[in-house]
């Protein structure tokens, strides 16, 4: 039955109605979540960077796609001998875009190679301009505090959405910008299209990122998040892994910011929102169980299909309440991250031992557990955090950052 | 008029600030994480401004002891609900921090509700408001200028009788120092930190219910607010009430200020940049000088060249302990 469906939505040409187009919205927004969330789970469930900043990077493939590619494609389709109105300027810019968009459209539609080339050509500026952003926002606080970096990543998503406000050619202020439609060239819905590039995109990353995982710097990772001081000790620059780690996954995902202005075929500031791009991965991680990708994906698919279900019966709901739903949102993420943190503080799916091949490591864990019962910790917390396996075997661990 | 009024604004806000900075400074010094819904009980005490002029017809002023104890209970509210329970569990850091933010996101939904809760039942607009109508005026000053800093000064006052000669405040300090020290002397430490988070609370929700009287206010103005505040905490040191109190001062004359100054010579378009101001604070002081005034007055003090220059200016009165 549900190649039926999947078959039915690839091959049907007009645009999805109801719960099929449902399907498609989680399915997308799954997509582009997993994304980020992974990255983020990369980076503060394996390497103990608590990345707040989240928004910053996908705001970067938002403007990536509205200021580099739309340009592109302009420029390229005037060198083609297509009439498209003036742009240049910022007036023309802003106020052309969506006839401008329209002309360009109809001369994609014959292109499909040109279009895959561009949407390949935007992710691969996403991932250097991803990695040169990780770069900068790392600068002031990667060598201090764990929580100064998550204040110096809070105020930078607020700041890069004034600067995206603010100057009109990045993406149109705050009237926002059409996206040229790179899919012009498929007959049928291209929001179909678009979630399963996004899915694939997402099972890539996943793939990368958990070969990451399992190699020797994974385990540096993990040595990282647990004791920085021993780790530096030996040897390894914990400030330049831990700033890799940063750019790496800024790349990553930059990506679904992107992907998302080209769902849409419009990139807006408002968009980005920290709390939208941010709060929401941190409670997927947070739900699913950091350091471990399993638990991500759960997180993912069951915040993604709560919010996309209450977005799309807003107007049922809105009967209900006094005050705009987004209020009531706000409020149910508060309540669900503090209970998730109260209550399951390992998340759904705990973390699971490293998988090293040729060592049975559950044999050395086993071995080693409770050496001196004056080092074994009082609270649960201590004993089974996001961390207790490393805990276990080192016995007493200064809190990772403090 | 003797001052500007940009100056009056300058400092109006200022001293706002200072309140609130130091506020977050007693809530680094005690719990030990940097609370992010500080800024959100100021967008409490804006209500409580709100509900005391607009609907319950009194002057804005005799809502503020209101607000003060309003505040003060739901940062206890906070404390036992989640940092206590979290702290009993043994989370660390990042785990509390993250704990503020969702604490944060929830205080801010519960007073846009509120904002609308108001429109639905009295028909009146809060989401977007200023109470300039109900200020009086004492000679050629708006009256909030002369409460808003008379308030800040005699709170810096009172503050620093309290932690250096009453008990609770000096159980407060050794709390601050060591914890597990403190509690094997006999203090203790669930009421020091009960009483600080009702202290900062109230204070923040006093410095909140102050800014509607100058400024324009929403629902959002007040965790708006959390960049500044912990831009002024962090040019003090973040580990030192007094550094807060300059840090913040500075850090709010100089947001306004500036982008006054900025839209004189450059241009209006300055005026959307303001919030900028604060961010190049924090990441200035974190590549310079991580800790701040702190930092900076203990190095002077190390070095000596600057143990001779403060010996002629006749501030140094005994030689340091190296």
């Amino acid at each position: 039955m549900i190649q039926e469906i999947a078959l039915g939505l690839l091959t049907s040409s007009v645009a999805v109605e109801g719960t099929s187009r449902l399907i498609v919205d989680i399915a997308m927004y799954f997509g582009l979540f997993v994304i980020v969330a992974m990255a983020l789970n990369f980076q503060y469930g394996n390497a103990g960077i608590p990345n707040m900043g989240c928004a910053v990077q996908v705001i970067i493939g938002g403007f990536t796609v509205s200021a580099i590619t739309t340009r592109l494609i302009f420029t390229l389709a005037g060198n083609a001998g297509v009439e498209i109105l003036p742009w240049t300027s910022d007036y023309d810019w802003v106020y052309n875009s969506p006839v401008n968009v329209n002309i360009v459209n109809s001369w994609l539609s014959g292109k499909p190679l040109f279009c895959i080339s561009m949407l390949l050509f935007t992710i691969a500026i996403n991932l250097v301009l991803g990695a040169v952003i990780g770069w900068l926002i790392s600068l002031p606080a990667i060598r201090l505090r764990a929580t100064y970096l998550m204040i110096v990543l809070i105020t930078m998503a607020d700041a890069s959405q004034i600067f995206g406000r603010n100057i009109t050619w990045i993406s149109g202020g705050t009237l926002g910008l059409f996206i040229p439609d790179i899919f012009k060239w498929y007959s049928g819905d291209r929001t179909i299209v678009m979630a399963i590039i996004t899915l694939l995109i997402g099972l890539i990353s996943f793939f990368i990122f958990r070969t990451m995982l399992n190699s020797p710097y994974g385990r540096l990772m993990r040595a990282i998040r647990e004791n920085e001081v021993t780790v530096g000790s030996v040897g390894k620059n914990v400030t330049g892994i831990r700033r890799n780690i940063l750019m790496f996954a800024s790349g990553i995902t930059a990506i679904s910011g992107a992907l998302i202005g080209f769902y849409f075929s419009y990139v807006v500031e408002a968009n980005y929102q920290r709390a939208l791009w941010t709060y929401w991965p941190w409670l997927m991680l947070i739900l699913g169980g950091p350091g471990n990708n399993a638990g991500t994906f759960l997180g993912c698919a069951l915040v993604t299909a709560l919010r996309r279900i209450i977005i799309v019966n807003k107007w049922f709901l809105q009967e209900v309440f006094f005050f705009p739903i987004a209020y009531f949102e706000q409020i149910l993420l508060g309540v669900l991250l503090i209970a998730v943190i109260i209550f399951r503080p390992n998340g759904i799916i705990p973390e699971k031992l490293l998988y090293i091949p040729g060592v049975n490591y559950r044999k050395l864990v086993d071995e080693e557990v409770v050496v001196d019962w004056r080092s074994a910790s009082k609270s649960r917390g201590a004993s089974s955090g996001i961390s207790g396996i490393f805990r276990t075997l080192g016995g007493k661990k200064e809190e990772a950052g403090d | 008029m003797l001052i500007p009024a940009i100056w009056i604004a300058a400092l109006t806000y200022a001293s706002e600030l200072t309140l609130l900075s130091m506020g977050f400074t007693l809530t680094y010094l005690t719990a030990k994480i940097p609370n992010f819904a500080h800024g959100t009980y100021a967008g409490i005490g804006i209500y409580v401004s709100y509900t005391f002029s607009k609907i319950l017809g009194f002057s804005p002023y005799w809502g503020f002891p209101f607000s003060f104890v309003i505040g003060g209970l739901i940062s206890i509210l906070i404390y036992f609900l989640v940092i206590g329970v979290l702290q009993r569990l043994g989370g660390g850091a990042i785990v509390l921090t993250i704990s503020t933010l969702a604490i944060q996101i929830f205080l801010a939904g519960a007073t846009n509700i509120y904002a609308f809760w108001l429109r639905a039942k009295y028909s009146t607009y809060a989401s977007l408001f200023m109470l300039k109508d109900f200020d009086f005026k004492l000679g050629d000053f708006p009256g909030i200028f002369i409460v808003s800093m008379g308030l800040t000064v005699s709170c810096v006052i009172l503050l620093h009788y309290m932690l250096t000669r009453t008990k609770i405040g000096v159980a407060m300090r050794a709390t601050a120092e060591d914890p597990e020290l403190a509690s094997v002397l006999g203090i203790n430490i669930n009421q020091v930190q009960v009483f600080s988070w009702f202290l900062t609370g109230g204070m923040a929700s006093l410095a909140g219910s102050m800014i509607p009287l100058w400024f324009m206010s929403t629902p959002t103005t007040g965790a708006m607010m959390i960049t500044p505040i912990m831009a002024g905490s962090l040019l003090g040191g973040f580990e030192n009430v007094y550094g807060a109190v300059i840090g913040g001062l500075a850090v709010g004359v100089s947001e306004i200020m500036l982008t006054y100054w900025g839209s004189v010579i450059l241009g209006a378009w300055v005026g959307e940049y303001r919030p900028l101001i604060p961010m190049i604070f924090l990441v200035i002081i974190l590549l310079i000088e991580p800790r701040g005034l702190q930092g900076v007055w203990e190095k002077i003090i190390a070095s000596d060249s600057g143990q001779s220059i403060l010996k002629s200016l006749g501030l140094l009165k005994e030689e340091p302990v190296t």
